[in-house]
């Protein structure tokens, strides 16, 4: 299959090679802006992402708190009674776990959608925009009808009442086992849309003449999709995952508004914990929990996005 | 050419440096002027002065009628503007930004006022010319921390105890309030015997459940409970607290409360009373607001009384709130700071009689009589003032999650032995962050 095999290799790094070696030669007059336009942009990115993050570094360190003015160092004392804290690791499991389903969730209903959805007639292209709008929808507002719907006397149990014939009144949000499941499948239920579209384009890009071929050399369409369009969506899986894992913790607005980390602080995510230490005044521990989060991430971030990219590389 | 823009980062990140100091610490140099600030004529012309006062979803309609009548009488302008809940966490959090607002109703006991950093950020309040005015239990009951006035109490501070529904009581032939918490315990389970839901706690909203745990306690808070707790030499691990902790437990499995104590809300212990499905409700004043926006004050002197309850006998423990207090801060400005003391003289004084018609509520000042229609349930809650002792929030240096973990307690991830401990260790973080000794 020539023309399958050259479509698999990926032009993209040729084409980018050639382009990086050109860089130290455009620096001269020919390029087409000067660099000071980047000036407003970092101005921004400076005053409201690096000095917030530089801070978070500092007042780590120190014991800021709403009691009194003066800030003082205070060195790893935070760090110290967070670690012999075992809420800390208890709201870092929950959180994980919480970022682990949302991934899979988020990306078995997109992909789930995207398959579904993938043919261009007017009623796909409908349903396509339906599915859209939850990503668009304020997070707490996704959160609090979420919330009304899964209450002991809330609409999900009229319905099963009207359903069944009989007085259903099960608390959704009550286990604390599975409320961190249905939390996670809320967040997913949100952010779909996102993922359907991803891997909507990444469906688009795959050229028909080569599951044309595949059919021709006798393969059947499970088949097909499997061994062939699928392994060709890998870098829409990489971003999907990646955006979805590490987004999610960070989350904070869904679950806050659907159960405020209840019930028993089963699903009292590292940002909720944050958040209510925070709101106690004792800034300096909020803060130091926060960059806890952001190494957590970052540690979390690099060897997630390694690996997905390894799975590209087979193209 | 590359040596500028790193002079110009390193020139950055030294300001930025420099700017790491607390912002609410502000430009007036605070501290030192703890000298009574003069109190303006409450109706002296205040034209072009607009004031703000912070309040929560739940007291921002309070101040309108005295706020009007202040800007007609003075031609100062008041704008209410509502933080949304949880109101505390709003508000500390913009104060620690350098947000302030005039005036903002704040719970005036001393952990809270510490919370706020009340020396830096509040305007004492001492010679303030109402509080000789006041009935004479309520002067310094609160609002002081460290002997300086810094709250003002506009409303009758709230006092946990019970509310019961009476219908209940005599259709089971329960003729007299229960003497003490023991005797309480008997009634509920003569109840219990007759089927009747005894109590209704609500720990689906979690925060009322802490009011179990203080009314054990109010006995030990007479000789000192908290001055221990607050200097290190008691914690909550000891047998006080915790024995009050496990016989809350005690008498939740012994079937004494309602079934769905696990998700119930407060909006279900409101309906529960009223309706007479359930006998008693240990709550404070707020519970009753609820029951007084279901039904007239003629069906609930009908139907519901208020008795306080103790080890000992019938002695309330008195948490004021929110609700019930302003605060004035130190905003830098002196015209306005002067204005801010304006308004709460006027509210205290010559605007103190409408106030009181108008939310017809219990009056603070022995020359000013409380309105016609305040439900009786309420004025024994506050006649119970009188012999009240502090709560946790009123007495103790640091205010824990109490509730928090006593939810966790009834929902069974905790066992009251852990409650203990996760409330201490918190404690003892908040109170070595206010700076108390001994943490």
């Amino acid at each position: 299959m020539p023309t399958g095999q050259e479509t698999l290799t990926r032009p993209a790094t040729e084409r980018r090679a050639p382009a990086r070696r050109k860089t130290p030669a455009t620096t001269g007059r020919d390029r087409t802006h000067p660099m000071w336009f980047l000036a407003p942009a970092f101005a921004i990115l400076f005053v409201f992402f690096f000095l917030p993050t530089l801070f978070n570094f500092i007042y780590a360190f120190t014991d800021w708190s709403s009691f009194k003015s003066d800030i003082r160092p205070v060195g790893l004392e935070n760090f110290t009674s967070l670690l012999s804290d075992g809420t800390l690791f208890g709201a870092l499991r929950i959180t994980l776990l919480y970022a682990a389903l949302v991934a899979l969730f988020q990306n078995l209903f997109g992909f789930g959608l995207a398959v579904l959805l993938e043919k261009d007639t007017r009623l796909n292209r409908a349903a396509r925009l339906i599915f859209l709008i939850p990503v668009l929808m304020s997070a707490l507002a996704v959160g609090y009808v979420f919330q009304a719907l899964l209450k002991p006397d809330g609409s999900l149990n009229d319905l099963l009442s009207a359903l069944t014939g009989q007085q259903v009144s099960i608390a959704w949000l009550g286990s604390t086992t599975w409320t961190l499941v249905l939390a996670a499948i809320i967040h997913a239920w949100k952010w779909m849309g996102l993922s359907m579209l991803i891997y909507l384009a990444g469906l688009k890009t795959i050229p028909e003449d080569v599951t044309e071929a595949a059919h021709i050399d006798g393969a059947s369409p499970w088949q097909a999709f499997w061994s062939i369009r699928f392994p060709l969506l890998a870098p829409a899986v990489t971003f999907n995952v990646a955006t979805a894992l590490l987004g999610s913790m960070n989350g904070f607005d869904i679950v806050q508004a659907l159960t405020g980390g209840g019930p028993a602080r089963s699903t009292e995510i590292l940002n909720i914990f944050i958040y209510r230490t925070f709101g106690q005044g004792l800034f300096a521990q909020a803060t130091t929990m926060s960059l806890v989060l952001f190494l957590m991430v970052a540690l979390l971030a690099f060897p997630v996005i390694r690996l997905l990219r390894k799975r590209e590389e087979i193209l | 050419m590359k040596l500028v823009p790193r002079v110009a980062a390193a020139a950055t990140l030294l300001l930025a440096l420099a700017a790491c100091s607390d912002p609410s610490a502000g430009p007036a140099a605070p501290a030192a002027d703890d000298t009574p600030a003069a109190w303006p004529s409450p109706t002296a012309r205040l034209d072009g002065v607009t004031l703000t006062i912070w309040a929560a979803q739940n007291s921002n309609t309070v101040p309108k009628a005295v706020t009007d009548a202040f800007t007609q009488a003075t031609g100062a302008k008041v704008e209410v503007v509502t933080i949304p809940d949880p109101y505390e966490q709003g508000v500390q959090t913009k104060v620690a930004t350098g947000d302030k607002p005039d005036l903002a109703f704040w719970q005036p006991t001393a952990s809270m006022l510490t919370a706020l950093n009340a020396r830096a950020n509040l305007q004492p309040l001492d010679g303030a010319p109402w509080i000789s005015s006041l009935s004479p239990e309520l002067r310094d009951m609160t609002g002081l921390l460290d002997k300086t006035r810094y709250a003002a109490l506009i409303t009758s501070p709230a006092v946990e105890g019970v509310y019961y529904n009476k219908k209940v009581f005599a259709a089971n032939g329960i003729s007299e309030i229960p003497k003490n918490f023991d005797d309480m315990v008997e009634v509920a389970r003569t109840l219990k015997g007759k089927g009747v839901t005894p109590f209704f706690e609500m720990a689906g909203d979690k925060w009322a459940t802490q009011w179990w745990v203080q009314v054990q306690l109010a006995d030990a808070a007479k000789t000192g409970l908290w001055d221990r707790i607050n200097t290190g030499k008691e914690t909550f691990q000891d047998a006080t607290v915790l024995e009050a902790i496990k016989k809350y437990k005690a008498l939740i499995d012994e079937g004494l409360f309602n079934a769905d104590i696990k998700t119930a809300t407060f909006e279900d212990q409101g309906q529960a009373l009223l309706s007479g499905k359930a006998a008693m409700v240990m709550q404070v004043n707020s519970f009753f607001g609820q029951l007084q926006a279901k039904a007239g004050t003629a069906e609930l002197d009908e139907t519901i009384g208020f008795f306080p309850i103790s080890p000992s006998g019938n002695v309330g423990t008195f948490i004021p709130d929110q609700s019930n207090a302003l605060v004035a801060f130190r905003t830098g400005d002196p015209k306005r700071e002067a204005a801010a003391r304006q308004l709460l003289a006027y509210w205290m004084g010559p605007g103190y009689a409408a106030f009181v018609t108008d939310r017809k509520t219990i009056s603070l000042r022995t020359d000013v009589p409380s309105p016609d229609g305040v439900p009786q349930a309420l004025l024994d809650a506050h006649a119970s003032l009188r012999t009240a002792v502090g709560s946790m929030q009123a007495l103790a240096v640091a205010n824990p999650d109490l509730y928090l973990n006593l939810a966790d307690m009834i929902t069974g991830s905790l066992t009251p032995e852990q409650v203990a401990a996760a409330t201490q260790k918190q404690f003892a973080q908040l109170a070595k962050a206010a700076g108390a000794s001994g943490f």
